[in-house]
């Protein structure tokens, strides 16, 4: 190996450990007894207390289950109406760059603003508390950036392919369910993956409108900083569950959101 | 019957931007019809519009006697053929063929026996089960082509579909072209740029400019009698020479030569006597030998292209440039001083303000 080659690894190797290292002491704390969490020693004993005490005092499979169910189902609800939109937008008359750009401005908006109407809204027509609710609002609040996405995408795609279709013989549904949607898989996939980790990360909307039943695991974690101080090994353990949708649907989907955020079509 | 007819038909994409402007044209039943014009010119709007794709501004259209001018495209029974060839790019060559037939209902027996058919007629079987990308670009020509086929459409509308493939593969798809047209009959409408193109492979051409319709007619027919200086530089390569000319006394008088005009001449061109004009006069009716009716130019020579089977001089004569295509043996140096003879039965001339030509005489009378 040259020294170049040499240095050059050396940085990366830097670089790695700075990235990794909260991980690998995260992992760590949650793997070792609760008394232990702030113990200077690397690993000074294995214990899996931590995750039994979250799943069984603090009925954490319960969050977990709600996450999941809320991040999948918003991006379910959310993707299809996103496509839809953002295929007007790339195609069709629509208001032209003014709308366009209201679309983008809705996401300027603080959170806060529309949490607090939201939660009035929800009381009146008794969604708070539910999963239902909590699906509803994080599909209507990832629409305009999934159309965002979506929209790029769609342009990107040339218009003679829906006129081919067209002019084969296909409606316009036709059209855009057999040809446009196929060769936007790409996009597709990058803007559900989007849509799955906002909602599953978001944190606001959630502790305003979930109940004990319906908290999410972001709710739940930080419910973990009680009076009686930060149960840190808890937390740990809960932030390393947290973390593996994510690894999982990104690494899964790797290629595509690569593909879908870089290109943004088809050559 | 699939005839078409366009009746002022314009396409007004607003804010006084019109892509054709009322266009008036009759596509023959069975006909191969050629629109040629540089880019921009409107050939792919009009086509468009044939297609249904493009609105129809104002004017009315109908193809086979039917009025269409708002009808949708898929109701129109035309296919298209695109210049990107459009090819869908997640299905198989076989599915890509079939799309438009599985659209229309047709069961699935037929459409089989169809698209091996199709393939097999353009060279595709083996291809079949591949995806798009997986094809070199004469092959995806070859499946936008089975694609529009296939359907057995009234009418083919194809974009410039051959600008995509290198020189050899175009001149080879030219013939095939022709050779389908001539087998399925149907009413081909067929966009380029390139008059050798537009020449070899219409029935008629139409020519564009500025989404104006020029001249339509049998290709030589144009060729020898373009209606203007456009229609003729355009379809001459290199472009129709031209030069600034008075016409007195039967006698024709540029910067370059001063001539007699013949009898049949002096009658055809009465109208264009003492008032200014532009002589036109193609490259190739320039010779290195002297004959009967051709007069000597003398200039020199600046470029010259040997391009094997003959040659093309660039030529400064009394400060025209001038381009003259001579036998392959005539091959002087570049700066020579070189005498040309242009015959003088081939000149067009032009009203020098309008650009409109003088209707030439008919050629049996000039060579009698
Ligand atoms: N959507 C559009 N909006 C405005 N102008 C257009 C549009 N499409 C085409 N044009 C204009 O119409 C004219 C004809 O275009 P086109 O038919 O594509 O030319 P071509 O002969 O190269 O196929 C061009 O000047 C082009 O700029
Ligand atoms: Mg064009």
């Amino acid at each position: 190996m040259s020294r170049a080659s040499l240095l050059r690894h050396a940085a990366l190797v830097a670089i790695c450990l700075v990235v990794a290292l909260p991980i690998f002491w995260l992992l760590r704390t949650s793997l070792v007894p609760p008394e232990l969490s702030y113990d200077p020693r690397i690993w000074p004993e294995f214990s899996t207390e931590n995750y039994r005490t979250l799943f069984a005092g603090n009925g954490f499979g319960r969050n977990y289950l709600n996450s999941i169910i809320v991040a999948l189902g918003s991006v379910l609800l959310a993707t299809p109406l996103a496509a839809l939109t953002g295929y007007a937008f790339a195609r069709f008359r629509t208001g032209g760059k003014a709308a366009r750009f209201a679309v983008l401005a809705t996401q300027m908006l603080p959170p806060v603003a529309l949490a607090l109407p939201t939660f009035m809204i929800y009381r009146e027509l008794g969604l708070t508390n539910s999963l239902t609710g909590l699906v509803i609002v994080y599909a209507v609040v990832n629409l305009p950036f999934l159309t965002w996405i979506l929209m790029g995408f769609f342009e990107g795609i040339p218009a003679d392919l829906e006129e081919a279709a067209i002019t084969d013989g296909a409606t316009n549904w036709q059209a855009f369910l057999l040809v446009v949607l196929p060769v936007a898989r790409p996009g597709i996939a990058a803007a559900v993956v989007l849509g799955f980790i906002l909602a599953w990360n978001e944190f606001l909307f959630a502790l305003i409108l979930s109940g004990p039943s319906t908290a999410t695991v972001p709710v739940a974690l930080a419910a973990l900083q009680t009076s009686n101080g930060v149960e840190i090994g808890k937390v740990a353990a809960g932030v390393a569950l947290a973390i593996v949708p994510l690894m999982v649907v990104s690494r899964f989907i790797q290629k595509y959101l690569v593909r879908g955020l870089s290109f943004g079509g088809v050559s | 019957m699939a005839d078409i007819v366009m009746k002022g038909v314009s396409r007004d994409y607003g804010h006084g931007i019109y892509g054709v402007r009322d266009a008036d044209l009759e596509i023959r039943d069975g006909e191969f019809m050629c629109f040629l014009g540089p880019s921009g010119c409107g050939k792919s709007t009009t086509l468009r519009m044939i297609a249904g794709l493009e609105d129809i501004t104002s004017g009315s259209l109908s193809i086979g006697g039917r009025d269409m001018t708002h009808t949708r495209p898929r109701d129109r029974n035309i296919a298209v053929v695109f210049q990107t060839y459009a090819l869908y790019p997640h299905m198989s060559v076989r599915d890509n063929i079939g799309f438009g037939m599985k659209m229309r209902g047709v069961g699935r027996r037929e459409r089989d026996a169809r698209i091996v058919a199709a393939a097999d007629k353009l060279g595709l079987t083996k291809y079949l089960d591949r995806k798009p990308a997986a094809l070199s670009g004469g092959q995806r020509q070859r499946v936008a082509l089975g694609r529009a086929m296939v359907r057995e459409p009234d009418v083919f509308l194809m974009d410039e579909p051959l600008s995509n493939l290198d020189a050899t593969l175009r001149a080879e798809m030219r013939l095939e072209l022709v050779r389908l047209h001539r087998e399925h009959g149907k009413t081909t409408v067929f966009v380029t740029h390139d008059q050798v193109e537009a020449m070899t492979m219409g029935d008629r051409i139409c020519i564009l400019r500025d989404g104006h319709i020029m001249q339509v007619g049998r290709p030589l027919e144009v060729y020898d009698n373009p209606v203007n200086i456009f229609v003729a530089r355009f379809l001459s390569s290199p472009p129709m020479n031209i030069l600034p000319a008075t016409l007195a006394e039967g006698r024709i008088n540029t910067e370059i030569a001063s001539f007699d005009l013949a009898a049949a001449q002096k009658q055809a061109y009465a109208a264009a006597r003492n008032r200014p004009l532009t002589l036109g006069v193609r490259a190739e009716d320039f010779y290195a030998e002297p004959g009967i009716g051709r007069v000597a130019v003398r200039g020199r020579l600046q470029v010259i292209e040997a391009l094997g089977a003959e040659n093309i001089l660039f030529l400064d004569i009394e400060g025209q440039q001038i381009a003259a295509r001579v036998d392959r043996r005539f091959l002087p140096e570049t700066g020579a001083d070189v005498v040309l003879h242009l015959d003088t039965a081939a000149i067009h001339l032009f009203d020098a303000e309008t650009e409109t030509a003088f209707a030439r005489p008919d050629p049996e009378s000039l060579r009698a």
